[in-house]
């Protein structure tokens, strides 16, 4: 497995979906949907270390992505004024990823997977929402939140098909990815989930402190990551593309 | 008035409706209590469950059993739940059935995840069910019913729309879920194929007419009766049926330039809404409801004898009178 070939599979991944949720109103009012690299990278893992890939697998990872890029759509809903058309549509876009998610599903027959990533979707929901909740939170707490948002529906999606093996390397790796872009969101523009859930806009006497758990918590996921990676019998070139994501 | 009629109408399956109304409470359950805010905000808000109600009475033309019909029956009533706290996000409305809506009491985003959690317990439950059909059916309705509000929001303030734009538009909107609830209870209850089709077809009828006198109502029904205030669709830009059957009345047509440019003042709203009231319009727009009740009834006839049949019948007719 090549990295020309882990780049080429992932291309196919994102082209796929594209094709399924091709929409003329929705593609030219709010464009194509967001697609993240290393989220479609480990839909494809356990298949480009080796495992077969049938027909109803490729179904599979695409609707996973599908899902991902509807729940990522809704997170561009500002949250007072959403009145403007491209706002309207972005609503509509995402449910109808949504829809079409179960519509490829439901023409597989893939009803336990419906119910794994519906169940994902939930979990997900539960802790996205927790930004707005009143409840104070410690660091961890909503570093574990990134996880949930960020791998709940791979995960899943992995324990339909027997793939656990790699669930603790996902969630670890794409758990450092997010933290990683929200520690850079603090540090230079004071934005972001975590310094809103942090609320550390009101308390900046402990921005310092906060920045020095989030960065424990950075080497933590990355040295947790590696040690999964070395123990694990993933090809070297795969090893090699998931080192690459936990550069700090 | 309105209440104790559908009561009255649903007093057959009355326990079951009980059952599906609970079913519908712990669906919600969430471990975030703000969820489960905003799940309780919705449920209180009550809504007149017609789907779970045309699900449970076509059922009976099967092999009825609420146990197995509660995985269709709750997770329809969970989607039209679901796309209408989304919808509130789209039209930015505050008020719904006399209660703030999830986006005014919270905010867009708690609308949004709130809309997702929705959906997605909805599907969570369906897949009790291991019919394939019935799983096409409904997926193909959720994309449909998002395909009628994309249409919705590229018609909007569009005057140059004919009836065939707006009776494609309210039949994605509004009859295609509808049509589903009676197709679903009928396949998932085994009944034949003919039943099936009329049972479809019934609800598609019921469906179109009932949103025709949900667009009647915006203009004719008070702000109190409605919940929210009246002439709320064309203010938004929605052109429904009474105003596609006037918008040649040189009267409407400085209020109709206003509503896409600065909006009505409150004086106009209840001059536009006094010229709509008077107009040939309401009338016109309830024939052509009536018409499609009429269809519905012939449908209903065609069903195999069964004492829901007269059920179906009162519910049609209910639903093309009611007044809000």
């Amino acid at each position: 497995m090549s990295a020309t070939s882990i780049i080429q599979s992932v291309q196919t991944l994102q082209s796929n979906i594209l094709q399924h949720v091709h929409h003329r109103a929705l593609l030219q009012n709010v464009g194509q949907p967001t697609l993240q690299e290393e989220q479609l990278f480990f839909i494809q893992l356990p298949f480009l270390n080796g495992a077969a890939m049938t027909d109803d697998h490729k179904v599979s990872a695409v609707t996973v992505g599908i899902v991902h890029a509807s729940l990522l759509e809704h997170e561009k809903v500002l949250e007072v004024d959403a009145t403007s058309k491209e706002q309207q549509l972005i609503v509509l876009s995402g449910d109808y990823y949504s829809g079409r998610y179960y519509q490829l599903l439901a023409q597989s027959g893939n009803i336990r997977l419906i119910q794994k990533l519906s169940k994902g979707i939930v979990d997900r929901c539960e802790h996205q929402i927790r930004i707005y909740e009143t409840e104070t939170r410690s660091v961890e707490q909503w570093v574990h939140s990134l996880t949930v948002i960020e791998s709940a529906l791979i995960s899943q999606y992995y324990d339909v098909y027997g793939y656990n093996a790699y669930t603790e390397l996902m969630e670890n790796t794409l758990t450092f990815i997010r933290l990683k872009k929200e520690y850079g969101l603090i540090q230079d523009t004071k934005q972001g989930f975590l310094y809103r859930a942090l609320a550390l806009a009101d308390n900046p006497t402990v921005l310092e402190s906060t920045m020095e758990r989030l960065h424990g918590q950075l080497i933590t996921r990355k040295q947790r990551a590696l040690e999964v990676l070395k123990q694990s019998h993933i090809h070297d070139d795969l090893k090699h593309s998931i080192e690459q994501y936990i550069t700090l | 008035m309105e209440k104790m009629k559908i009561k009255m109408l649903y007093a057959d399956i009355k326990s079951d409706i009980e059952i599906i109304e609970n079913e519908l409470e712990q669906a919600l359950n969430s471990s975030s209590h703000l969820l489960n805010d905003a799940s309780i905000h919705l449920l209180q808000a009550g809504g007149k469950r017609i789907r779970p109600v045309f699900t449970l009475l076509s059922a009976k033309f099967g092999d009825y059993n609420i146990e197995r019909m509660k995985n269709i029956a709750v997770p329809l009533e969970l989607i039209h739940m679901g796309s209408l706290v989304h919808d509130d996000v789209i039209d930015d409305s505050d008020m719904r059935r006399g209660r703030e809506t999830v986006k005014a009491q919270w905010n867009n985003r708690v609308a949004m995840y709130t809309g997702n959690f929705i959906f997605a317990r909805a599907l969570e439950y369906v897949t009790s069910i291991e019919n394939p059909r019935a799983h096409q059916i409904l997926a193909k309705t959720m994309v449909e019913l998002v395909n009628g509000e994309v249409i919705q929001i590229e018609d909007k303030f569009r005057l140059d729309q004919n009836l065939k734009d707006y009776f494609r538009r309210i039949k994605r909107k509004t009859a295609l879920l509808i049509e589903s609830s009676c197709e679903l209870g009928a396949v998932v209850s085994g009944a034949d194929e003919k039943t099936v089709r009329h049972l479809k077809r019934y609800g598609y009828f019921v469906g179109m007419s009932f949103q025709i006198v949900d667009d009647i109502l915006d203009f004719t029904a008070t702000d109190k009766q409605l919940g929210k205030p009246a002439g709320s669709d064309l203010m938004q830009g929605n052109v429904t049926l009474p105003i596609l059957l006037m918008k040649d009345n040189p009267l409407l047509a400085p209020y109709l330039a206003k509503v896409s440019t600065t909006g009505l003042t409150e004086q106009e709203r209840q001059n536009m809404l006094a010229l709509v009231r008077n107009s040939d319009a309401i009338k016109e727009a309830t024939k052509i409801s009536n018409l499609y009740l009429k269809k519905a009834l012939k449908e209903v006839e065609a069903l195999p004898n069964h004492p829901m049949k007269k059920k179906l019948r009162d519910i049609a007719l209910f639903m093309g009178k009611r007044k809000s």
